[in-house]
């Protein structure tokens, strides 16, 4: 997929774990765990919100667009 | 959705076990044991008559078309019971499930089969002299609307594949 999500990074960058941003956010770990491997389909404008709210970041932070 | 599952299924065991009935005693009404009376065939056959034409190999034709329409219409009916599965499913909450599309699949195969099978035993009943076939009139009979109902179970099979990629999209949309 041409769209990589480097939540992970900016979890590492803030010290925070999956669990914690999960609960913030209101999905589940499983739905996050989703996002971060890359097999999420879509995400809501509403999720990704909450994760800039909640990491204080944009949303270019989170999401890369890598040429194939 | 669940009370309405329940009367879907309570209607549809209904239809089933008036079919069914139906069916046996059709098959206790038609003559089983004339069977016998050809048990003997090979020692009372005419052995300079034609086979083919001989009286015993058009009544043993008739026997045989008539099972076979018997078989049909218990296949039919095994058509319908797939019903019963589809209720089951959508009562568990699995609407676009990989077993509803196969389901829908296999009663519009069951649908059609019947159709054109039947057609062809009756053409052939016809053919042997018990019975009168004509095409136009066996075309306004109710069985041949199950050919469109085999279609449309074909179309709905479809319309559920694309209704499953859908469902598993949203569900991987976070």
């Amino acid at each position: 997929m041409s769209i990589k999500v480097n939540l992970d990074i900016v979890l590492s960058e803030r010290n925070m774990k999956s669990k914690e941003l999960a609960e913030i956010i209101g999905i589940t770990e499983a739905n996050l765990s989703i996002l971060k491997s890359g097999k999420a389909k879509a995400i809501r404008f509403s999720t990704l919100e909450a994760i800039c709210k909640a990491l204080d970041c944009q949303p270019s932070d989170i999401l890369e667009y890598i040429e194939d | 959705m669940k009370e309405n599952t329940n009367i879907l299924t309570i209607i549809t065991w209904g239809v089933l076990l008036a079919a069914v009935s139906v069916l046996l005693n059709d098959m206790r009404e038609f003559d089983f044991n004339q069977f016998e009376k050809f048990q003997n065939w090979a020692r009372t056959a005419d052995k300079s008559e034609n086979w083919f034409t001989s009286k015993n190999a058009i009544e043993w034709s008739y026997y045989i078309i008539s099972a076979a329409l018997f078989f049909w219409r218990g296949y039919l009916i095994y058509g319908f019971s797939y019903f019963l599965s589809i209720l089951k499913e959508i009562e568990n909450g699995n609407y676009f499930s990989d077993k509803n599309i196969c389901y829908f699949k296999k009663i519009g195969n069951i649908f059609i089969w019947y159709t054109v099978n039947v057609l062809v035993l009756r053409f052939l009943l016809a053919l042997i002299g018990e019975s009168t076939f004509n095409f136009f009139n066996e075309l306004k009979a109710e069985f041949t609307f199950l050919i469109p109902a085999g279609l449309a179970f074909y179309i709905l099979a479809e319309i559920f594949k694309r209704g499953k990629e859908v469902e598993e999209d949203n569900e991987l949309t976070i």
